[in-house]
C-alpha cells in the first residue's frame, strides 16, 4: 500500500555481479550473526563492506572526505544493526544507509569552512579523485550557472568568498546565496533521485 | 581516525539486539493509544449527549475519518523507520484519504444557509478550546512516534516526520471526538483541521532535529 521501497535490488544486484568477493548470502549471514552477538563474524562483515563503501563514496564525494563519510556509516551500521530485518538483502539495507550518510556528507560541505590547499600535494593515484570529479561534474552540470559556479570556486578550488565575487562578478552575497541555493539543490536532486529509484 | 582501529572498537563493543520489527513497534503506540483514550475516558471526559449523538452520521463521521487518518498515518511513519523505505507515496495517499474525508463531510451535510450562519456554526470560543485539545491530546503520540524514530533508521527525517505528525494530530483529535459536542461538519473541518495542523507542523519542524542519527 503506502510505503515506496526504494530500489536497491539493483544495488545489490551489481554487488553480486561485479564479483568483487561480494557474497551477499553470506553478508545476511554475517549480520544475522552480529545480531546474536557474534564479535568475529561482525569484525569480518564490517571490514568487508569497508571496501564495498569506499568504491561507493569514490564515485560521489571528494577524496578528503572519503574516510570520514566511510567511519559515520560503519558507526550508523553499528548503531542500527538492529533495524537490519534479515528476511531482506543486506546489501538494500547498506546501501540506504550509505546514501543517507553520503546526503549527510554534501550536507556538511555547506558548514565546513574551505581550506585553501597547496599547489603541490602528492597524490598517488588519481583515479578516485577522477571518478568523483566526473560524478560531481554531473551533479553541477544540472545547477544554473551561477550556482555551479560559485560551488566550482569557493567550495572545490577553495577561493574565499571575496576572490569568488571578484571572479564571478557577483557581489559576495549572491555568492554566498548561491552557493546555499545550489548545495541545497543538489541536495533535493539526490533525494528525488533516490525516491524515484 | 583510521578505518580499522574503528572497526576492532565496534566488534569489541558489540552486544546481541532485539530486532526491531514494525509489528513491534505498532504494538508499543496501540498500546499508548488504548492506554491514553482509557484514561480519558476514565476521568468522565465524555461528552454527556452521547446516546442522543451516537444517532448521528456526523458523529460518527468524525471518529471514522480521524481513524482512519491515524492508522494509515501511523502505519507509513512506521514502516518508514525501515531505511530501505521512504514515506513519500504514503503520504501522496495520506493526504488523498484526508481529502475525501473532508469531502463526504460536505456531502453528509451540505451548508444550505450560505454564510450567513457561517460565525454561529463556527462558534470561535469553543473552537479555540477544542484546538487547544486536540493539541494537548496529541502530546502522548507525538512523544511516543519521536521516541520510535529515534529508535528506528528513518533516511527520509522531512516524510516520516510528517507522517508521525499527521498520525499523532489524527490520535489526539480522535480521542476528543469522544469529548466534543460539536458534530457540525464545518465546525469539524475548520476547527480539528486546524489543531490538527498545528501538532503536524510542529512534529515536522522539531522532530527531524532530535531523531537525527
Amino acid at each position: 500500500m503506502a510505503l515506496q521501497p526504494r530500489g536497491y535490488g539493483g544495488v545489490v544486484q551489481r554487488l553480486s555481479a561485479r564479483g568483487s568477493g561480494v557474497d551477499n548470502h553470506a553478508w545476511n549471514a554475517m549480520m544475522v550473526a552480529a545480531q546474536a552477538g557474534d564479535a568475529s563474524s561482525y569484525h569480518r562483515l564490517l571490514s568487508e563492506v569497508v571496501a564495498w563503501l569506499r568504491r561507493y563514496y569514490a564515485r560521489r564525494l571528494p577524496p578528503a572526505m572519503i574516510d570520514d563519510a566511510i567511519q559515520d556509516t560503519l558507526i550508523a551500521i553499528h548503531e542500527k544493526r538492529h533495524t537490519y530485518d534479515p528476511t531482506r538483502p543486506f546489501g538494500a539495507w547498506l546501501a540506504a544507509i550509505a546514501r543517507y550518510k553520503w546526503i549527510d556528507a554534501l550536507r556538511s560541505l555547506k558548514a565546513k569552512p574551505t581550506e585553501v590547499l597547496d599547489d603541490d600535494i602528492p597524490v598517488a593515484d588519481h583515479e578516485e579523485a577522477i571518478t568523483s570529479a566526473w560524478s560531481l561534474e554531473r551533479l553541477l552540470a544540472t545547477l544554473k550557472p551561477a550556482q555551479s559556479q560559485a560551488i566550482r570556486l569557493v567550495k572545490l578550488q577553495g577561493l574565499s568568498i571575496e576572490e569568488a565575487s571578484k571572479a564571478t562578478g557577483q557581489s559576495a552575497a549572491l555568492v554566498k546565496v548561491n552557493i546555499h541555493r545550489g548545495l541545497n539543490r543538489l541536495t533535493s536532486l539526490l533525494r528525488s533521485e533516490s525516491d524515484a529509484d | 581516525m583510521r578505518t580499522e582501529p574503528l572497526i576492532d572498537r565496534l566488534a569489541n563493543e558489540l552486544k546481541p539486539v532485539r530486532r526491531r520489527t514494525g509489528w513491534s513497534d505498532a504494538l508499543a503506540l496501540v498500546v499508548l493509544c488504548a492506554v491514553e483514550l482509557g484514561l480519558f475516558l476514565a476521568m468522565g471526559m465524555m461528552r454527556p449527549d452521547m446516546p442522543t449523538a451516537m444517532h448521528l452520521a456526523s458523529f460518527w463521521w468524525k471518529p471514522a475519518s480521524l481513524g482512519l487518518i491515524g492508522l494509515v498515518s501511523g502505519s507509513v511513519a512506521i514502516m518508514s523507520l525501515d531505511p530501505v523505505r521512504s514515506p513519500r507515496r504514503g503520504l501522496r495517499w495520506i493526504m488523498a484519504l484526508i481529502a475525501v474525508c473532508l469531502a463526504s463531510g460536505w456531502l453528509l451535510e451540505p451548508s444550505r444557509d450560505g454564510f450567513s450562519t457561517l460565525t454561529s456554526r463556527l462558534d470561535w470560543v469553543s473552537g479555540l478550546e477544542c484546538l487547544y485539545t486536540i493539541v494537548a491530546l496529541s502530546v502522548p503520540a507525538v512523544i511516543g512516534l519521536g521516541l520510535l524514530i529515534r529508535r528506528g533508521a528513518p533516511t527520509d527525517h522531512a516524510g516520516t516526520a510528517l507522517a508521525a505528525g499527521l498520525a499523532a494530530a489524527a490520535w489526539g483529535a480522535f480521542v476528543f471526538v469522544f469529548a466534543c459536542r460539536f458534530d457540525d461538519p464545518l465546525y469539524v473541518a475548520v476547527w480539528y483541521s486546524l489543531g490538527c495542523g498545528a501538532v503536524t507542523l510542529f512534529a515536522r519542524c522539531t522532530l527531524p532535529r532530535l531523531t537525527r542519527w
